[in-house]
């Protein structure tokens, strides 16, 4: 099979997407966006089969290129994006009808489609910025969507933190490219013993600079502050496909960074994997403790979303085999249960209009497909088996107790991701009760059926049902990961 | 033969669904169907429980999950099948008049399933699979009613089963951590082996943390005197029953496989379950309301049991009398427990009133009920020649043991000696809070007579018959022991690594009357003395009515845990969350303030400057210095958004302040390279 391949699920939507202004009735558009994602999946899904494809597009210098390739990690992640892509997409038609500018909220809903499918088949790291920057900019429309001044400033503010924390990432990328003979993503990583032993310490400040940089895309503290701003105001859609896909290219980021580029070899037992541990623990607390004091939804949903990355970051940082595989798990387990909610949340201000969490009182009476689905996504976040959450806090925890560095720090990390679950359990779980139990003084007389029609619910249900399928059969994508990580270490 | 394992967890599950979909039609016919489901799962229990198999699926939620029955788990798997079956049978009645019975029905029969999971689980990761569905369920029967008290007792249970499912969690991570399995048997040899068992009690305890929770254990109790009241009348049997059992079965696994014949873990279980024991009793007797008093009964029973399993740990190979003591008192306080709430239920159904005082003197005039309560009375007890005496005896009988091999060691017995007399004081305050209902609700007339004590049909036949049942199985393992209950303890001896006793038990031996005898006369003395002098009071119109005397700063749930968990550790941990979520913010706040101001002072004094020059040569108006100049009226990129006079507001929500962040990390940068 050609390398070509490669190409066509990072261009065909970007092109196809031109076509979106032209298309003014929603029938015909629905159904022309149905095909490019289906098409889109189908070859994804395809690439994810084989293995082994690589092309290069454009040599610009002997180190500098943008080049493609489908190696573990890429299949891992092109695959996950585009499935929740076209489940979200099918979900926004009915979504959507109560926006306006349709057409451009279609335009670059695609057109990101192909940007985090060329950040996810990227072979190098130039190719990965290149589209990372593209990533922020094509994804910004559908933050400032609303075109209120709220979202504007919003917009604004999700851009200034991505490009803020791209540009740490390019200035790492200036000091790899002066003491690394290249800059391909190898497992183990590309620096030389020589840079190793002479400028180890400046090599380990970039590093930090860079994981700050790009953990702002994940919500890693210190640059979280845009996600509980962006998400709320963004279309329920969007700001699903933010918190589940978005976050997680920072991770992407991440991963590629220290696996790829530095090597653990380098990095693990240092000063810098325990600042970073540090970090990632004091997110996890505070996203979960500002989510639980929370009243706006999407805003408690949002914050959420600062904690759950950051439970994959710890895994990422804590360099264990068994560690990143829970990252790997919680990844998919968190983009599929956190877009669910989203959706969920979009459905309820979709038909009741309710945005704060106080009005949600005897919304399960009302609504029960689509509670329901919130309730199993609620579940699996708090890690309670058998869902994702479940499956992939046992792995994080395992991995942790496994590192042998940092001291005390990953005992820490694990009782901070049960106090985390606890608060998990307090913000989500009170929502739940409180709109399935309303109370004697429920009136039933005015109960009305506000199920959303099955565009809606068909995704929100196909996400449910994978949460819990996740949770309960995971050996197969365990021996996956496995062989993406074994031959990081 | 082996996949009817597995069956009996997913058979009623999946029956939850259909019952669900058959009840949007039909209701009789959801009714019948769950009737039938529960009949042939207590079928397929008993035909399995002899049975010794073992069913694994490796790939099942990442470890796999482990099932084997036979022996103490096809035992407990019977009584559940049992409890089901009597509380299901009870349902179609009682709940007559109840609105979203589809719910119920699901949530019951999903609830089954997931409690013989964790019956049959042979190892600990299973366990808690099913553990934590089971909470889950279960929940939504304690909230049925949607009650305000119903839902404020949900919320205690669900965060109780919620940390201790977490806790519990936490522990097996340690534990899987130091041992690499979580297989209950695997653990116990493994742990026998080892010098330095700090870590593993650290583990153990943590595990045990979420098992005690739901068994109902001093100091995490909380949850079931008020839990139980408040579901419908069946489903409290079941919590009660069997729901507090898997509970028990934790503790029991880790006291009897993984930390086998351990004494300092058995002290430890020993000491928790005396505390229960007394403690439970002691509300109970306060109680003025049925089936709180009930609740209460289950809690110190509990206790009970808990002493039975830390003298298990401290007799080590000798602790024949306390396993089947302590078996034994599972299975008695399974059956008469259902028996009672089943009764209380009867109550309910018929004037939906549970206060002692407004249920008084209703069962007068109905026989039936009384006697079967009676027999559920005498089985609690521990009257001799119903069940619950003879449990309770071996129990007394093991510690008197243990007081003995201490005797013979030369150690004192004083703390043995104490937990004795606590076990025969509880058993009297048992005696007395049981009397205190018997009498209120079957003896007494009601000064305040209602409407409701007309005679007639109080209860359809199918409750008649299941009450029978209920009752003749107390009487008949109290007649029998050695046929019936020693039979069963014999089958789930080798779960607790015990042998039968070398010589049978003499139950009716003057001996081991005596206990009972002791009993009884602590039980009525508190029952006269101070039941009826000091919780009774004569109200305005001169009669005697029950008060409730129980001190509320008493009530530890109300004046430190809720406070604590809700009010305290969130607004302080909030705070400092908030805080630190914003420093970084604030500080480039400060850093754009202090920036803006130098550079507005220089921009200012420059142009200042100019006005003064133009003043001079050129003879324009003399400028003051220091006027207010207009913003920048580009919204969102100027510093400060004018619109919103509020300065830090247009910082922190537009482009400006993100694009400091950039120059000043910028900035950094240069300097760390250039220096």
């Amino acid at each position: 099979m050609n390398s070509k391949i490669l190409l066509f699920p990072i261009f065909f939507p970007m092109f196809a997407a031109i076509t979106m202004p032209f298309l003014r009735k929603s029938n015909i558009r629905n159904i022309v966006i149905s095909v490019i994602l289906a098409v889109e999946t189908a070859v994804v899904l395809f690439i994810t089969y084989n293995r082994g494809f690589e092309i290069t597009i454009w040599q610009i210098s002997n180190i500098l290129s943008i080049s493609f390739k489908n190696d573990g990690l890429s299949r891992f992640f092109s695959c996950f994006i585009a499935v929740i892509w076209l489940l979200v997409g099918i979900y926004s038609f009915e979504y959507m009808k109560h926006e306006r500018n349709v057409e451009r909220y279609f335009l670059f809903y695609l057109i990101s489609l192909g940007v985090l499918l060329g950040i996810s088949y990227s072979s190098n790291f130039m190719t990965m910025y290149l589209f990372y920057e593209f990533m922020t900019l094509m994804t910004v429309p559908l933050v400032l969507h609303n075109e209120t001044h709220e979202a504007i400033n919003a917009g604004l503010k999700y851009m200034g933190y991505s490009v803020f924390g791209a540009g740490l990432g390019l200035i790492g990328f200036f000091f790899l490219c002066h003491y690394a003979p290249t800059t391909s993503f190898i497992p183990g990583g590309v620096l030389t013993m020589d840079a190793i032993n002479r400028h180890g310490n400046i090599l380990r400040v970039v590093y930090l600079g860079m994981m700050i940089g790009f953990g702002c895309k994940a919500g890693m503290y210190p640059l979280h502050a845009w996600l509980p701003t962006a998400h709320p105001v963004a279309p329920a859609p969007a700001s699903a496909v933010l918190s589940g896909i978005i976050t997680k290219c920072g991770v992407y980021a991440v991963i590629r960074t220290t696996y790829y580029l530095y090597g653990v070899e380098f990095l693990e037992g240092t000063w810098v994997q325990n600042v970073l541990l540090i970090l990632t623990i004091c997110t996890i607390f505070m996203g979960s403790m500002l989510a639980y004091r929370e009243k706006l939804l999407k805003k408690r949903l949002a914050y959420s979303t600062i904690s759950q990355v950051s439970y994959i970051l710890f895994g990422v940082f804590l360099m264990t085999p068994v560690g990143m595989c829970g990252a790997l798990l919680h990844i998919i387990g968190h983009a599929i249960a956190k877009n669910c909610l989203f959706l969920s949340a979009g459905s309820i201000i979709y038909r009741t209009g309710k945005t704060y969490v106080d009005e949600l009182s005897g919304i399960g009476k009302q609504m029960p497909i689509v509670m329901g689905c919130f309730t199993v996504a609620s579940l699996s976040l708090i890690g309670i088996p058998p869902t994702a959450g479940f499956i992939s806090k046992w792995y994080l925890a395992a991995g942790a107790l496994d590192c042998r560095f940092g001291g005390s720090l990953p005992t820490i990390g694990v009782v901070v991701l049960i106090i985390s679950a606890l608060l998990t359990a307090g913000y989500l779980l009170d929502i739940v009760a409180e709109a399935y139990f309303p109370g004697k003084n429920f009136d039933y007389s005015k109960l009305e059926k506000k199920e959303p029609n099955g565009l809606m619910f068909v995704p929100l249900l196909i996400l449910a049902a994978g949460v819990v399928l996740v949770g309960s059969f995971p050996s197969s994508l365990v021996s996956f990961f496995n062989s993406i990580t074994n031959g990081l270490f | 033969m082996a996949l009817l394992l597995p069956f009996l967890v997913i058979f009623p599950m999946a029956g939850a669904v259909v019952s669900y979909i058959i009840g949007r039609r039909n209701k009789n016919a959801r009714n019948m169907f769950a009737n039938a489901l529960v009949t042939v799962e207590f079928a397929v229990a008993i035909f399995m429980s002899s049975k010794s198999v073992e069913f694994s699926s490796a790939s099942f939620c990442g470890l796999g999950i482990n099932f084997a029955d036979g022996g103490l788990r096809g035992i407990l798997s019977v009584l559940c099948g049992f409890i089901w079956f009597t509380s299901t049978l009870f349902s179609t009645e009682y709940l007559k008049s109840y609105r979203n019975r589809n719910r119920y029905y699901f949530f019951m029969l999903s609830t089954l399933g997931a409690t013989m999971g964790v019956f049959l689980s042979t190892d600990f990761y299973t366990a808690l699979i099913f553990f934590e569905i089971m909470s889950f369920t279960s929940y939504v029967l304690v909230v049925h009613d949607e009650t305000e008290e119903a839902l404020y007792a949900g919320a205690t249970y669900l965060a109780v089963a919620v940390i201790g499912g977490l806790v519990t969690l936490l522990g097996m991570f340690f534990m899987y951590h130091l041992t690499g399995t979580l297989d209950m048997r695997e653990l116990g040899e493994i742990i026998k082996n080892v010098s330095d068992k700090k870590p593993y009690y650290i583990a153990g305890l943590l595990i045990s943390f979420g098992f005690g929770a739901k068994a109902g254990a001093f100091p995490l109790h909380i949850w079931l005197p008020q839990a139980h009241p408040v579901a419908p009348a069946p489903a409290s049997a079941l919590l009660s029953c069997i729901l507090t059992k898997a509970g028990v079965f934790g503790i029991l696994a880790l006291s009897c496989q993984v930390f086998m014949y351990d004494a300092n873990w058995g002290f430890f279980v020993l000491i928790i379950g005396t505390i229960t024991m007394v403690l439970g009793a002691v509300i109970a007797v306060f109680s003025i309301n049925l089936k709180r008093t009930l609740a209460c009964s289950s809690l110190s029973q509990i206790g009970f049991i808990l002493v039975g399993i830390g003298m298990q740990g401290l007799l080590g190979e000798e602790n024949a009398l306390a396993s089947g003591g302590t078996i034994l008192h599972i299975i008695n306080h399974g059956v008469i427990k259902c028996t009672l709430f089943l009764c209380a239920g009867v109550v309910y159904m018929n004037i939906h009133k549970l206060n002692l005082n407004e249920i008084r003197g209703w069962g007068k005039d109905k026989p039936f009920l009384k006697i079967v309560f009676l027999i559920g009375l005498l089985g609690i007890v521990g009257i001799p020649l119903w069940g619950g005496y003879i449990s309770k005896t071996l129990l007394h009988e093991s510690i008197v043991e243990y007081s003995h091999l201490l005797v013979n060691a030369g150690q004192s017995t004083l703390i043995f000696d104490i937990i004795e007399w606590l076990f025969l004081f509880s058993g009297g305050l048992t005696l007395a809070y049981m009397t205190k209902l018997y009498m209120a609700l079957f003896v007494e007339e009601n000064p305040y007579p209602e409407k409701h004590s007309s005679k007639g049909k109080y209860m359809n036949h199918t409750t008649t018959a299941v009450l029978l049942l209920c009752a003749t199985i107390i009487t008949v393992f109290g007649i029998l022991p050695h046929n019936t209950l020693d039979v069963i303890a014999h089958c789930a001896r080798p779960f607790m690594n015990s042998t039968d006793p070398a010589h049978a038990v003499h139950y009716f031996s003057f001996a081991n009357l005596k206990g009972a005898l002791i009993t009884v006369v602590i039980g009525a003395a508190v029952f006269f003395l101070f039941v009826r002098k000091a919780l009774m009071a004569t109200d305005e119109n001169g009669n005697r009515v029950y008060i409730d005397a129980w001190p509320s700063w008493l009530d530890i749930e109300k004046n430190i845990y809720r406070p604590v968990l809700v009010k305290i550790l969130p607004a302080v941990l909030g705070c400092a969350a908030k805080v630190f979520a914003g420093f970084l913010e604030d500080l480039m706040f400060v850093i754009l303030v202090v920036f803006v101001l130098v550079v507005r002072f220089f921009t200012e004094s420059f142009e200042y400057i100019a006005e003064v020059g133009m003043y001079i040569f050129l003879n324009k108006e003399m400028p003051k210095y220091g006027e207010k100049r207009e913003y920048g009226d580009d919204v969102y990129f100027s510093t400060f958004t004018p619109e919103l006079h509020d300065e830090e507001k247009g910082f922190r929500e537009n482009l400006s302040g993100a694009l400091v962040f950039f120059g000043v990390g910028m900035v950094a940068a240069l300097l760390y390279i250039i220096f």
